[in-house]
């Protein structure tokens, strides 16, 4: 065992401690930014946070209104749901609902039928022009909003009259129906309308803004005041705070899903076997070490420009190079087999006599065939490579 | 750490007890609880990678085309039996394509406190030196579910020596060589003759090695012989610049000149001449020089190993300045550079002056079987075309051939199979000729 022990270690792998090291900056950057995202997060949202919830403390929440009713008698109910509204609508109840315009156009025209007929008060905040003409048929928003927060009430309404100038400056209606009451005008442009019900003792109210039912804005003018009475005429207040976990939203009532349907033994299973396929991803995944690189000898070849050259002729149709090369060649390589200088092949004084005389043959084709002039298509250039070939190959023969 | 393939298996046999007795997470549970637990178990009894103590020994060195073993030791110092797979990772080019992932990884077991020896049989393709890159071990638990894994970095060295296949042809150059060494003497004093004997005349020697002094001694007319004197130097320049980078066949230019180097080195050697090497491009690649006769074709082989083509335009300047300074005194100087037209217009003949003033030059260029088989092609009109460039390109080899022998130069222009006979015979020649 001592030798064993005097071995150096060869291990390359990274040690617990050197993990730790390395990966700490990155952790501690990650809880940093895990840390900022979520105080930004509660920084940002704190302002709307339960906006017009009447459990809400915050500036824009109500509970101040609900407080307030409640010292007076009237019970507060919040509702999420339309199911729970329209059940919750009766002619002892006021609802209130708080952001008209999250409602889906099927939505509104339930709660629409609903509240019609209970004979109790609607309070819409703030609806746009796409939900008052559902939620209140008879009132027309403009597009255009009102300059000021601060109104003056400007009409019979007793609430309004009692309450005095209210902060109800924001979207602004138009009322078409008689008998309905319109205060806090904005250049003549009602901010507040209330219009009766097709039942007997109910009716609508709409306000173009909710600041005078906000906890930091109640204190204010004759917020309060007018809150308390709008909301307070019936011993019972909804207060239904659309949300989107609610199924009449969607509006597939009553159909079930692939899911549904399937036996669960199935859906089980097949997360089982999805469970099963991540782990042999992992195990297919995990290498035995890592590819060893290496830098590649070059590799060209030695023959890619003559190659080239090749290619190039035959693109310019330089048949005149090619016969020129050809018979360059042939001649240099009959000058030595007849002997004559290799210096002299090119001449046809020297070269012609001698080969004339090897052969026996023709002067005149000869002269032709080595330093004649260049062919003249494709096919003259073959014969022409044929016929050196063809010499050449008459001189060899002994 | 690493997962194994049962463990997969495992889970996805788990799909049917979930799918029909417990379709809830509650089976989901029932299954994969164990599993991990089972995984963490695997996992601790596993041996340890880290502490594994890992030596090498075996082969530095071999011909490439022949194989070399390195052995790797393997001590397990823990108290637990090591079952593992391990990978001795190299370079690719250390084994023949598609054998690579077979002759890498080994299945070992050591028990506790005992070692094992595996051996990685390399057959490399390149040349060059091959390092060993990292040995990875993947060490199993008992349940074979889950596995340690760790590398481990031992450091060896294998250099593929150039495969020296010219060697066939240095019996027959060696007996040409003691032939020449016996029989020949030469009647014409050279710079590279010294005296042999005296000889009676015969009709047909030439009369100036008639020695009158001799003849004066006694009744017959004297000769004078010379033979070729031994303990000549010669310089073998190798030209790594981007004109021995080109293929010929399947190999560079430059390992056809390595071959032809070394059997012109082997050949010189017994031959009793000095032989010094220089491989140059921009600067010197490698440098031989005074060794021993028993010791320069090691270290040829050694220092050509490593040699590799450089894609640059050969200094020819800077070339025949070491080349000088590296033979200083009358010398042969084999230049194994090609004979392109181009790059020998523009960096040889300018500076050829130099090196034949005062040595003997021998020039040896690869040539290329391809054009030459181009230069035969027939057949259609891209045949012809191509004939008529391999043609155009062989002109101009032998117009500059046929230049630089009118400097003085010998020029021997071969296929890389002939190259290194052919230079051996043009060295025999010359020193045959008594002008080394």
């Amino acid at each position: 065992m001592t030798t064993e022990a005097t071995l150096p270690s060869t291990s390359a792998s990274p040690t617990t401690r050197q993990v730790w090291t390395r990966t700490r900056g990155v952790l501690l950057g990650l809880v940093l930014l895990l840390v900022g995202a979520v105080v930004i997060a509660v920084i940002q949202s704190d302002a709307r946070h339960g906006r017009l919830d009447p459990r809400s403390a915050d500036p824009y929440g109500s509970r101040a209104v609900a407080e307030l009713l409640a010292d007076r008698g009237v019970s507060t109910r919040v509702v999420t749901t339309l199911d729970e509204a329209r059940t919750a609508a009766g002619p002892d109840t006021t609802l209130l609902v708080s952001e008209p315009d999250l409602l889906t156009e099927r939505q509104q025209t339930q709660l629409h039928a609903a509240t019609d007929a209970s004979g109790g008060r609607t309070i819409l905040v703030a609806p746009g022009s796409w939900s008052v003409e559902r939620l209140a048929p008879g009132v027309i928003a403009d597009p255009a909003t009102s300059l000021d927060s601060t109104l003056s009430p400007d009409c019979n309404l007793p609430a309004a009259r009692r309450a005095g100038s209210a902060d109800t400056g924001g979207i602004r209606y138009t009322a078409l129906q008689v008998g309905a009451d319109e205060c806090y005008p904005s250049e003549r442009l009602a901010t507040l309308v209330r219009i009766p019900a097709a039942s007997e003792g109910g009716d609508t109210v709409v306000i173009g803004a909710p600041d005078i039912l906000f906890n930091d804005r109640l204190d204010e003018q004759g917020n309060a005041s007018l809150a308390l009475q709008l909301l307070g005429s019936r011993p019972h207040l909804v207060w239904y705070l659309p949300s989107l976990s609610d199924s009449t939203a969607a509006g597939t009532e009553g159909e079930r899903g692939f899911l549904d349907l399937l036996p669960s033994g199935w859906l089980w299973g097949t997360l089982q076997l999805f469970i099963a396929a991540a782990l042999a991803a992992l195990w297919r995944a995990r290498r035995l070490g890592p590819l060893v690189p290496e830098n590649l000898p070059v590799a060209i070849r030695a023959s890619e420009t003559v190659e080239g050259r090749a290619r190039l002729y035959r693109k310019a149709n330089a048949r005149d190079r090619a016969a020129a090369a050809l018979r360059s060649t042939t001649r240099t390589r009959l000058a030595s087999l007849v002997g004559v200088p290799v210096a002299q092949a090119h001449a046809p004084e020297a070269l012609l006599p001698a080969l004339s005389a090897h052969l026996h043959g023709d002067g005149q084709s000869l002269h032709a065939l080595l330093f004649g002039p260049p062919p003249s298509d494709d096919a003259a250039l073959i014969t022409l490579a044929d016929q050196l070939d063809a010499l050449e190959r008459e001189v060899r023969r002994p | 750490m690493a997962l194994t393939g049962r463990t997969a298996l495992l889970a996805a046999v788990g799909s049917l007890p979930v799918g029909i007795w417990e379709p809830s997470l509650t089976g989901l549970l029932a299954v994969n609880v164990p599993l991990a637990l089972a995984c963490a178990c695997d996992f601790t009894l596993a041996a340890p990678v880290r502490h594994l103590r890992l030596t090498r020994s075996g082969d530095t060195s071999a011909r490439l085309g022949e194989q070399a073993d390195v052995t790797l030791t393997i001590t397990n110092p823990s108290r637990r039996l090591l079952r593992a797979h391990l990978r001795d990772a190299w370079p690719p080019s250390s084994w023949q394509p598609g054998t690579e992932s077979a002759a890498a990884r080994h299945r070992l077991t050591v028990p506790a406190g005992e070692r094992r020896r595996i051996t990685t049989r390399l057959r490399p393709t390149r040349r060059g030196d091959r390092q060993a890159d990292r040995v990875t071990i993947r060490s199993y638990g008992p349940l074979g579910l889950f596995a340690r894994q760790g590398t481990h970095r031992v450091p060896w060295t294998v250099r593929v020596l150039p495969p020296f296949t010219s060697r066939k042809h240095l019996p027959s150059k060696l007996a040409r060589l003691r032939e020449l060494d016996g029989r020949t003497s030469v009647l014409t004093r050279g710079e590279g003759t010294e005296f042999d004997s005296l000889r009676d005349y015969v009709p047909g020697d030439d009369t100036r090695s008639i020695d009158w002094r001799a003849t004066a001694r006694q009744t017959a007319v004297a000769v004078r012989t010379w033979r070729p004197e031994r303990d000549r130097h010669i310089l073998l320049v190798l030209d790594t610049g981007r004109t021995s980078a080109g293929r010929v066949g399947d190999a560079p230019r430059l390992d056809a000149s390595m071959d032809a180097a070394l059997l012109l080195a082997a050949l010189a050697s017994r031959a009793g001449d000095r032989v010094d090497l220089l491989a140059y491009d921009r600067r010197v690649r490698a440098l031989v020089q005074g060794r021993a006769a028993g010791d320069v074709l090691p270290s040829l082989v050694n220092a050509l190993a490593t040699l590799e083509p450089e894609l640059v335009e050969t200094d020819s300047r800077g070339l025949t300045a070491t080349a000088l300074r590296t033979a200083p005194r009358r010398s042969l100087i084999v230049l194994l550079t090609t004979l392109d037209a181009a790059p020998v217009e523009e960096g040889l003949f300018p500076v050829l002056a130099r090196l034949t003033q005062r040595h003997t030059v021998l020039l040896a260029s690869v040539a290329d079987p391809h054009i030459a088989r181009m230069a035969t092609a027939r057949g259609d009109a891209d045949a012809i075309y191509e004939s008529a460039a391999a043609a155009q390109a062989q002109n101009e080899r032998h117009r500059t051939a046929e230049q630089l022998r009118r400097h003085g130069v010998t020029v021997v222009d071969a296929t890389p199979g002939e190259l290194a006979p052919t230079l051996a015979d043009a060295y025999l020649a010359l020193k045959a000729a008594g002008r080394l």
